[in-house]
C-alpha cells in the first residue's frame, strides 16, 4: 500500500533522512517511532507528497507519488502534526470544502461529511466555528478531514500530542477503529501508543530505520532475557540458591525493597515458572507472587536511540524540521 | 477546474467573514465618495471644458490611484502568506490539487472581491444620470473595463508578493513597491528626452492609459499588456509555491 524505496532528503548540508526503505501492507497499522529530530516528520511529509525526496521513489496504492502525484494524493488521508485548519470556518463548512476539494459532488458531499462527523464524534460541534474549539476537538476535526474521502491510506503525524488523557483515549479508540478499514501509518514518540495500536513498529533515528518488527519481536531481539519476579514468603537466603539451580535460570538477584522477593533472570525462550512453583511446593514456601517483568518497548527504544556522543537535544535537527 | 472553483468559493467566503475586508471596503467607498463629492462640487461651480465628471473620477484624481495602490497589495496579502505561516499549505497541498489551481482560485476570489468593492461607484453614474443629462455611458463602460484590467494586474502582483513571504505585512509592502514601480516607470514618459524611450514608456504609462479608458478609448494592446503581466505573476506565484517544497 505504501512503499518507499531508498528515499533521502537533505536541507542544505543537513541530511534529515537518508536512504530509507520500508513498506506498509494493506490493512496494517504501522507505528513510526523516534526521538525528536529523527526524521519522522520529514519522512511523513515525503510520503504525503508535500516534500519531494532528494532521491528515491514512493508508491502509494500503486501510484508513483512523483509522477502521478494527484492520483496518489487521492488515496491518502493525512493528519499533519501542526494542524492548521481555517479558524474562521464552521466545522461542517470546513469538511464540506475539503470533501469538494477531493472531488466529491452533490449528495455525496453531505454523506461523506455526515459520516466523518459521526465517526469522529463531533456531531455536537458541527455548527461551531473552528477558532472556538478546544485542541482535542480540533484534532478530531483534523481526523474527520483525513478520513472524509475514504482514503485507502491514513497517515497520522503525532495524532495525540497536546491532548488531555481522556481525549487521548478517545482518539486512540478512534484510530484503532479506523485501522480496521484503512492502512495506517502512525508517527509518534509516545511508546505505549505504539504498543496499543500498532501491528508493527519501525524505529527511526538520525534519518534511518534502525529496527523494525512487531513490538514483541523487537523486545525479544533487543532485550533477550525474560525476568521473573518471585516472592516466597519466609524463605530467606536459601531460596536464592535453590532458584539459581533451577534449569533455565541464569542468575537470581535479591530485591532489596521487599522481603523475600527475587528477580530471576532466565534464559531466552525458556519458561521456569512451573519449576519455581514445584520448588516452592517441595520446600513448603508460600508462593505470594510469580510474575513476568514486562520488558517494555521503551527499553528497546532507549537502548537503540541513546548515543554516547550526543549530550543533549540536537538543535540543528529540530531547526531543520521546523523549517521544512 | 473543479478545484479552482472550490478554492475560489472558499476564499471569497473568507473575505466576507473577515473584518479586514470590511475595513478595506469602508475605506474604499469613503475615498471614492469624497473624490466624487469634491469633483461634483467643483464642476458645479465652474462649468468648464475640463471634462465629464466620471471621466475625471476615473484616473483623473489622486484618490483613484491611492485607492488602487492600497487595494492591490492589501486584498491578496493574506491569501498565500497566511497558508505558509500557519502551515495550512501542508494540508492544502496534500489534497489532490495543483499549485496552479490553488493560486488561480485564490486570485480569482480577490478579483471578485475587488469587483464587489467597485460596485457601489455605479451609483455615482446613476446619480449624475438622474440629475443631469451629462452622462455618456460608453466612456463609463470603458472606464470600468480599464479599472477591472488594471486592478486585475495589481492583484496578480499582490498574489505573487503573498506567495514569496510568510508575513502578510512583508507581502503588502513588497506588492506596494512593485505596483508603485510600475506606475512610476510610466510617469517617466514625461521626463525622458529621447523620442524612442518616450514612446516605449508610453506603452506602460498606466495613468495615461486610464485617462484614455475614461474617455472611451479602448486599446487592446494595453489589455494584452495587463493580461500578460497578470499571467506572468500568477505563474511566478505558482512556481514559488512549488519551489518552496524543495528548500
Amino acid at each position: 500500500m505504501i512503499e518507499a524505496r531508498g528515499i533521502s532528503r537533505s536541507f542544505g548540508d543537513f541530511e534529515a533522512v537518508r536512504d530509507l526503505s520500508f513498506r506498509v501492507d494493506d490493512g496494517e497499522i504501522v507505528g513510526m517511532l523516534g526521538p525528536n529530530g529523527a526524521g519522522k516528520t520529514t519522512t511523513i511529509r515525503m510520503i504525503t507528497g508535500f516534500l519531494p525526496p532528494s532521491a528515491g521513489s514512493i508508491t502509494i496504492a500503486g501510484h508513483n507519488l512523483l509522477q502521478d502525484s494527484l492520483a496518489a494524493r487521492r488515496c491518502i488521508g493525512y493528519l499533519p502534526e501542526s494542524l492548521a485548519l481555517y479558524p474562521e470556518m464552521r466545522v461542517e463548512e470546513y469538511l464540506t470544502w475539503r470533501a469538494r476539494l477531493h472531488g466529491l459532488h452533490g449528495a455525496a458531499v453531505g454523506r461523506a461529511v455526515g459520516r466523518a462527523l459521526e465517526r469522529c464524534l463531533i456531531e455536537d460541534v458541527r455548527r461551531q466555528i473552528i477558532r472556538t474549539l478546544s485542541k482535542g476537538y480540533r484534532q478530531r476535526v483534523g481526523l474527520a478531514m483525513a478520513i472524509l474521502h475514504e482514503p485507502r491510506v491514513l497517515i497520522l503525524d503525532e495524532p495525540t500530542v497536546g491532548l488531555d488523557p481522556a481525549q487521548i483515549i478517545a482518539i486512540r479508540e478512534l484510530i484503532r477503529d479506523l485501522g480496521s478499514q484503512h492502512t495506517v501509518l502512525l508517527s509518534t514518540h509516545i511508546l505505549p501508543e505504539v504498543e496499543l495500536l500498532c501491528d508493527r513498529v519501525q524505529i527511526l533515528d538520525r534519518g534511518r530505520i534502525i529496527a523494525e518488527g512487531t513490538s514483541e519481536s523487537l523486545q525479544e531481539q533487543w532485550l533477550g532475557n525474560r525476568v521473573l519476579r518471585v516472592t516466597l514468603k519466609g524463605s530467606g537466603a536459601p531460596a536464592a540458591e535453590a532458584l539459581e539451580r533451577l534449569p533455565g535460570v541464569r542468575s537470581v538477584a535479591v530485591d532489596e525493597t521487599v522481603a523475600d522477593r527475587f528477580r530471576v533472570d532466565c534464559e531466552p525462550r525458556s519458561d521456569s515458572r512451573q519449576a519455581i512453583f514445584e520448588l516452592a511446593v517441595e520446600r513448603g514456601w508460600v508462593l505470594l507472587e510469580l510474575s513476568e517483568e514486562k520488558a517494555s518497548l521503551e527499553e528497546v527504544f532507549v537502548q537503540l536511540t541513546t548515543h554516547e556522543d550526543s549530550g543533549g537535544p540536537e538543535a540543528h535537527e529540530d531547526g531543520a524540521e521546523a523549517d521544512a | 477546474m473543479n478545484s479552482v472553483v472550490v478554492t475560489f468559493v472558499r476564499e471569497l467566503r473568507a473575505y466576507f467573514v473577515s473584518p479586514l475586508a470590511y475595513a478595506i471596503g469602508a475605506c474604499f467607498v469613503f475615498i471614492h465618495g469624497i473624490s466624487f463629492a469634491i469633483l461634483v462640487g467643483y464642476l458645479n461651480d465652474a462649468p468648464s471644458s475640463v471634462g465629464a465628471p466620471m471621466e475625471i473620477f476615473f484616473g483623473g484624481t489622486i484618490f483613484f490611484w491611492l485607492a488602487l495602490m492600497f487595494v492591490g497589495p492589501v486584498l491578496p496579502m493574506r491569501l498565500l502568506s497566511e497558508e505558509r505561516r500557519s502551515g495550512g499549505l501542508e494540508i492544502l497541498m496534500t489534497a489532490p490539487v495543483t499549485e496552479g489551481q490553488v493560486v488561480l482560485g485564490k486570485y480569482l476570489a480577490s478579483l471578485a472581491f475587488y469587483v464587489v468593492l467597485w460596485s457601489p461607484t455605479l451609483l455615482y453614474s446613476l446619480v449624475l444620470w438622474a440629475y443631469s443629462d451629462a452622462v455618456d455611458w460608453g466612456p463609463i463602460a470603458s472606464a470600468y473595463l480599464g479599472v477591472f484590467a488594471i486592478g486585475a494586474m495589481f492583484l496578480a502582483i499582490g498574489v505573487f508578493a503573498s506567495a514569496v513571504s510568510r508575513s502578510q505585512i512583508v507581502a503588502a509592502v513588497l506588492a506596494f513597491s512593485l505596483i508603485f514601480g510600475l506606475l512610476a516607470i510610466g510617469l517617466l514618459e514625461f521626463l525622458v528626452v529621447s523620442e524612442i524611450s518616450r514612446e516605449l514608456l508610453g506603452y506602460v504609462n498606466l495613468i495615461q492609459h486610464m485617462d484614455d479608458f475614461a474617455r472611451g478609448i479602448v486599446d487592446t494592446r494595453r489589455l494584452v499588456y495587463y493580461l500578460s503581466v497578470s499571467v506572468f505573476f500568477l505563474i511566478l506565484s505558482s512556481r514559488t509555491l512549488a519551489l518552496n517544497k524543495w528548500r
